[in-house]
């Protein structure tokens, strides 16, 4: 007898044949029976009407009936909530049964049942079990008790539950063990700060056993666990690690993931000197390169996690450049990963053959590969300078092909590596000119109109050559109407005399015939320059462009470090941190690598600064993606992102307006008007503001300083300053002061409106500054504000936004308003920001402090501070400053502290206190990367020791 | 962790639904899952896709969509390898997996699921604990068919096959009888191995490597010991030699949990107490430095008038296996320029087959002879706007999109690395029943196998 006959279709009168077979006196019956209803179920039927002939099969004595019937109810329970109580008894009398499998059943399928109204008899039978003799039953109870965390937090929590679980994690069974690590994992992240998972050195050496003995899918529970824990020095880290490293050679990939996870987390913490760890790197590589060669499914996933590892630590795979070329039958989400690695890996040793790889990817026939493979050679020219000119030929090579969608990527590349190696291979032009008609592409034409502008001195017939584009201008990409402008303008700089009249019809066609914003406003912004000054005109469009960086899609650090602790899950995949995608915030807790205690970065490896490297790098490299002047010079090809964001919004006020003030200080011939102030004196307007007057309005207001001074730091919390007057915004007036909760910094504002209507629709925007902050969350105002209303905003900030120094350095600039009229202006906050990640360990201390140059170091006085050295150390640590070590030299107490600002600086400080001095004077000597924070960071110890 | 698996048929029809912690959509997301499955351009889904905070991971396996889905940020990897062990597991307790059978035994699947995963957390995917706790019996079918005959030769004479296990020996359920005793005793021991080759256009080698596995599958009651001895010479690492031989060298060797390693060392023997069902008992891996000659060197040499448009491709392969050996089912694939028509050819024998399919060209050799040389002179027509004059002389320069070749083949009896499995020895002694049944394989088979042209 087949069971297929299950599925036959539904006749009238099968509910009611089921229901007499159900309730058959003979066993085997019964089975069948109960069998055909879960058939029916699985597709779909809606079988509930024979919830109580089923229910009145569970009390049986066989085991396999008994199991079929729960499944049923576990799958109607929820529907039936009322028939489900009938089930009860039935349930806590098996969770008595003799047969361990049958008082596991009962358990596992109670808590199945999410119906409120049981849960309250499930708690005796739990409790029996959680004590259970039988493994099999207590690792079903522990499993239980998270299901019931999940029903009802609050019953879970009084019945002492947790307790019981955490006893369990130091149960004999290795299997109650890792059930009980992934039940309290799972709670923990409901509740973030609890501390279920007190994990400390003793509960650590107990998963390690426990790690030895049991499945491979409890290993990845406590693997897991493990990579929770912050190991409190670097010998503890190191013993971890050498129990762990025996799970790479596992067959299951996912617990090799898992181990990779935990060490590459650890490794943070062992010094790059020791020996150990050289061993450890060694022993990274091979079960990575095993991981290629499951099957494409897995090998996608690996080559993700590999490639975060490669950003990571670039030394652990730097010999194994082999592994990752590509196999013609590789699925295409596997190619391009693969390429991408293999770029990621190039280097001096290494380029030659890669170049030789990426040539015959070049002519593969998968347009999309191809397209990849172009780019990735120009990707190595950047990276490996000693390529450069292999490259450049390799690539010319690939333009005689005359394959179009192969010259056009050759072309973007080509621009790319004359900006990274400006005047050195302009013997290619003529060539790339050769080829002008067969570019269609936006981003490939405005590549080449880019490079006939740049070069256009060398280029005898630029004028035709751009000419040729203007007659289409109107059915060009934005992206090529705005290259082809800035290109024309610098013809113009370059040969004034020939092409005044292709500079005329640019203009009257970017300005007068253009519906794009964008491209008005730089028409216009070239317009007035040109007619204005001629000579800054020059200074500015031809001005030296900042370098582009060397790997233009590197993980930002801070991001990357994150992912770190994520590797091997849906993050790593993704390449997003959890926050991103995964909802209601369960098991998104921010992790972090732990700081760093290795001081000496190799040499070899530069382009790796993990967090909490030595302090302070200014980047003189900055991304291509650009800034403020970047864009305006349309550096780069991406799409426009327009120059300040208030500006658009700033056009229907008169796009001439715009110009009036703002242009100046937007260029920055007036440094005093962009910054306003110098540090400490109160700030001046540049331009008064005049919202109703034509002159002053839009750009000129974003740069206007208002009177803001919020100091910001820890504990200390500056009293609101009145940041934007009623009478500059149209009636609303805007207070407000930076504070910091756990770690997080908000800025809280206040509204007032004292205007005579209703105000409504609240923004907000930050401008780039210098630490990265910017609105965590959108401006939360939900009813119109009536005149004469005050609300009080809380706005939390992040330091994620994008970074760019600003003079001062602590000038911020934020623009918000209501409705469609943006009112910008400028808190200055006088503190740096101190990052709670700033705390540093006493050797990295020392090793760094010598590190950086004396010619960095500042010294202060701290006049008529009265305290002594334990109160100053923790006024300051509440203030994110913290303490490294304290000496006594002379009589003198000695202070070391380091901070972090959020943006990444180290600084590094020695404070003098001399207990007995009548004139309470203070020194402080500042260490830094970066001297010109120095002064800030004293005006912030002076604020936090005087208040 | 996981919210819900289920199994689809390869219409979409779900075949198995299962929801472990009830705070997802419900079983619309099944369908949800196929819609975006069949929405995707081309053939290649991605591994992991996102909805709306839920998370699909599948696998395809016999035709089928074996599906998770995870709200939260879990290890794709412990998913993936979760479904191909699910896939097995299946496979051992239903006989294989499919469609048909998977509906036949539905309840028996539901439980199978309850014990391996509790709440969405994997408790085991082993076999032998499974056991313990699994009441249902399989339901299994034996449809008649002329296909299963194939093995037999006509009148029950001895094929060339029989010396192999008839291909449908090793698909019943592994577990599906504890009462019936009549079964065989048999044990199937595979060593497999998957060689890729890259050749650059000059003829050297860049790139080689072997991935090897030996895989058991064994209907012995769970718990018999078993001994198998590798080839003595074996070893492991770079820098391991053993003996005065050459040595069988493979870089990293990884075994299955249930491996005794006690007498790998001193006598290359690897003891296990297998568990009924599949299971993978090592995997090795080998890269860069074969011990034997490649099995295919291919000599192409290309003839390209541009201005006419002609073609020609002379192609020599030469088998480097030794003269007792030979490739089976060997195909040559040879991406030719677009739009090439007309093919002429001249084979060297004539039990090969040539022919234009898919932009590209394919050759087909059912057999190829160990130290054998086959050739092929294939002429073409490339249209399309004649190339600029100044190159109108036969060029041997190949016109864009013209290869990389590609071979496919496989070598039964054959190891790339050379480990042979010596023996295979059983401990268990059945009670009456004639001595179990042993077979050994040994093949390797082509992954990507490209000579650059």
């Amino acid at each position: 007898m087949t069971d297929s006959k299950y599925f036959t279709t539904t006749k009238k009168g099968e509910i009611f044949e089921l229901k007499a077979e159900l309730n058959s006196d003979k066993k085997e019956k019964k089975k069948e029976a109960v069998k055909k209803v879960i058939a029916s179920m699985t597709v779909g039927k809606d079988v509930s009407a024979l919830f109580p002939d089923v229910v009145n099969c569970m009390q049986t004595d066989n085991l396999e009936l008994k199991k079929l019937v729960y499944l049923y109810l576990m799958n109607y329970a929820k529907s039936q909530p009322d028939m489900a109580i009938m089930a009860v008894n039935t349930f806590v009398k098996d969770c008595e049964d003799p047969n361990p499998l049958i008082r596991a059943l009962a358990v596992r399928t109670m808590g199945c049942i999410r119906v409120d109204k049981i849960t309250e008899y499930l708690c005796e039978p739990l409790r029996k079990c959680l004590k259970d003799e039988d493994p099999y039953v207590r690792k079903t109870a522990a499993v239980c008790v998270a299901k019931l965390h999940d029903i009802n937090a609050q019953l879970v929590e009084d019945q002492g539950f947790l307790d019981t679980l955490k006893d369990l994690i130091s149960d004999s069974n290795p299997m109650v063990v890792a059930n009980a690590v992934a039940a309290l994992s799972e709670i923990a992240e409901s509740h973030p700060s609890s501390n279920l998972l007190d994990l400390n050195p003793q509960s650590i050496n107990k998963l390690l056993t426990a790690l030895n003995e049991c499945t491979e899918w409890g290993q990845i529970f406590i693997l897991d666990c493990l990579a929770n824990y912050m190991p409190k020095d670097d010998r503890e880290a190191q013993s971890i690690c050498e129990r762990v490293t025996p799970r790479l050679s596992h067959a299951n990939s996912a617990v090799v993931l898992s181990a990779v996870k935990v060490l590459m987390k650890f490794m943070e913490m062992l010094s790059k000197d020791l020996d150990y760890y050289g061993t450890l790197l060694k022993k990274l590589a091979p079960p990575l390169v095993t991981l290629l060669s499951a099957e494409p499914e897995l090998q996608y996933v690996a080559l993700r996690n590999i490639n975060l590892i490669v950003q990571k630590r670039p030394e652990i795979l730097k010999h194994e450049m082999k592994v990752f070329f590509v196999k013609y039958n590789d699925p295409i989400y596997v190619k391009l990963e693969k390429l991408d690695i293999m770029i990621r890996l190039a280097s001096q040793a290494n380029i030659a053959q890669v170049l030789a790889e990426l040539k015959e990817y070049a002519t593969e026939v998968d347009v999309d590969f191809v397209r990849k493979a172009v780019r990735a050679i120009g990707r190595c020219a950047i990276k490996v300078e000693q390529s450069a000119e292999r490259c450049v030929s390799t690539l010319l090579d690939l333009i005689q092909t005359k394959v179009n969608y192969v010259v056009q990527e050759a072309i973007v590349v080509i621009k790319d590596i004359f900006r990274k190696y400006p005047n050195k291979y302009e013997s290619v032009i003529a060539t790339l000119c050769e080829n002008l008609d067969s570019l269609d592409e936006p981003e490939a034409r405005a590549a080449m109109i880019w490079i006939v502008g740049e070069y256009a001195e060398r280029i005898d017939n630029a004028d035709e050559l751009l000419e040729s584009f203007l007659e289409g201008f109107h059915d060009e990409s934005t992206q090529v109407q705005l290259q082809l402008l800035t290109a024309i303008v610098k013809l113009f700089l370059k040969k004034p005399t020939e092409t005044q009249e292709l500079v005329q019809q640019v203009l009257s066609l970017a300005t007068q015939d253009s519906d794009n914003p964008d491209l008005r406003d730089r028409g216009y912004i070239y317009w007035r320059l040109l007619s204005t000054d001629p000579v800054a005109a020059k200074e500015v469009v031809l001005a030296e462009k900042p370098l582009i960086s060397e790997e233009t899609d590197l993980i930002e650090p801070t991001l990357l470090d994150e992912l770190i602790c994520y590797i091997g899950t849906l993050a790593s995949v993704y390449h997003k941190p959890p926050s991103a995608f995964v909802e209601g915030g369960r098991g998104v807790v921010h992790k972090s690598l732990p700081p760093r205690t290795a001081s000496s970065e190799s040499a070899e490896s530069p382009e790796t600064a993990p967090t909490g490297a030595p302090p302070g790098e200014q980047p003189d490299v900055i991304p291509a993606q650009g800034d403020l002047l970047g864009d305006l010079l349309n550096l780069d090809l991406g799409p426009p992102v327009s120059g300040p964001p208030l500006a658009t919004s700033s056009v229907q006020m008169g796009a001439v307006d715009l110009l009036g003030g703002g242009l100046d200080s937007l260029m920055g011939d007036e440094p005093e008007g962009i910054g306003g102030t110098n540090f400490v004196a109160p700030p001046t307007a540049a331009v008064p503001a005049n919202l109703g007057a034509p002159i002053g309005s839009g750009l000129s207001d974003l740069f206007d300083l208002t009177s803001g001074v919020g100091t910001l730091s820890g504990s200390y919390v500056a009293p609101k300053a009145v940041w934007l007057p009623a009478m500059k915004a149209k009636g609303l007036e805007i207070s407000g002061t930076f504070t910091r909760q756990v770690g997080s910094i908000s800025m809280d504002l206040q509204l007032t409106n004292k205007a005579l209507q209703v105000m409504t629709d609240f923004a907000i925007q930050f401008n780039r500054n210098s630490f990265g902050l910017a609105p965590a969350a959108p401006l939360q105002v939900h009813a119109p504000l009536s005149p004469n209303q005050t609300v009080e905003i809380s706005l939390p900030l992040s330091t994620v936004g994008s970074v760019m120094k600003m003079e001062p350095l602590n000038n911020l600039q934020v623009g918000s308003g209501q409705g469609r009229h943006p009112s910008p202006y400028s808190p200055t906050s006088r503190a740096p920001l101190g990052s709670v990640e700033g705390r540093v360990y006493r050797q990295m201390f020392l090793a760094t402090w010598k590190d950086i140059p004396n010619e960095n170091e500042a010294q202060f006085q701290i006049r008529d501070c009265p305290l002594n050295a334990e109160a100053a150390s923790s006024k300051l640590q509440s203030s994110n400053i913290f303490t490294v070590a304290k000496r006594n030299v002379e009589g003198q107490d000695m202070l070391y502290q380091s901070l972090k600002l959020t943006n990444g600086i180290w600084v590094l400080a020695e404070l003098r206190i001399q207990p007995g001095n009548p004139s309470c004077t203070v020194r402080l000597s500042l260490k830094c990367r970066a001297p010109e924070v120095s002064q800030h960071v004293y005006q912030a110890y002076e604020t936090i020791l005087k208040n | 962790m996981i919210s819900q698996f289920f199994i689809l048929s390869s219409k979409g029809d779900p075949l198995i639904y299962k929801d472990f912690r009830g705070d997802s959509g419900g079983r619309d997301v099944a369908e949800l899952f196929y819609r975006k499955l069949t929405g995707l351009p081309g053939d290649e889904s991605p591994v992991v896709m996102h909805h709306h905070g839920r998370h699909f991971i599948h696998i395809r396996h016999s035709g089928l969509y074996l599906v998770v889905t995870t709200s939260e940020n879990v290890s794709p990897f412990s998913l993936l390898e979760l479904l191909s062990r699910l896939a097995t597991l299946l496979g051992d307790y239903c006989g294989s997996l499919g469609e048909g059978t998977i509906s036949r035994n539905v309840a028996l699947v539901y439980e199978l699921l309850d014990e391996v995963l509790d709440y969405g957390y994997v408790q085991t995917t082993s076999t032998e604990m499974l056991r313990n706790f699994i009441q249902t019996e399989a339901v299994v079918s034996k449809p008649f068919s002329l296909f299963d005959l194939s093995s037999v030769g006509l009148f029950g004479a001895e094929t060339q096959q029989s010396k192999v296990a008839p291909s449908s020996a090793a698909s019943r359920p592994v577990l599906s009888s504890r009462s019936d005793q009549s079964q065989k005793n048999e044990v199937f021991l595979d060593v497999v191995e998957r060689l890729s080759v890259l050749i650059a256009s000059n003829g050297s080698l860049l790139k080689v490597d072997v991935q090897g596995e030996i895989r058991l599958k064994s209907f012995l009651p769970s718990g018999s010991e078993m001994r198998i001895g590798l080839t003595e010479e074996f070893c492991v690492g770079k820098s391991e030699l053993r003996g005065y031989g050459p040595g069988i060298r493979v870089d990293e060797v990884s075994f299955h949990s249930s491996v005794n390693l006690d007498e790998f060392e001193s006598h290359r023997i690897l003891r296990l107490q297998p568990p009924q069902g599949e299971l993978t008992v090592m995997r090795y891996q080998l890269s860069d430095d074969l011990p034997s000659p490649l099995p295919f060197r291919l000599f192409p040499s290309v003839q390209w008038d541009r201005g006419s448009g002609r073609l020609q491709v002379y192609l020599k392969l030469r088998c480097d296996l030794p003269s007792k050996s030979q490739a089976l089912n060997v195909r040559l694939h040879l991406p030719l320029p677009r739009g090439v028509v007309s093919l002429s050819q001249e084979l060297s024998s004539p039990e090969q087959k040539a022919e234009l399919a898919e932009g590209a060209l394919r050759w087909d050799l059912p057999r190829v002879q160990g130290g054998s040389q086959l050739s092929g002179l294939f002429q073409m027509d490339v249209p399309g706007p004649p190339g600029p004059p100044s190159h109108g002389l036969s060029t041997s320069a190949s016109p864009l999109g013209l290869g990389p070749a590609s071979l496919s083949f496989e070598l039964p009896r054959h190891t790339c690395s050379g480990l042979q499995v010596r023996f295979l020895r059983l401990a268990f002694r059945p009670c009456g029943n004639a001595n179990p049944h042993k077979w050994v394989r040994h093949l390797s088979h082509s992954d990507a196998y490209v000579i650059r042209i």
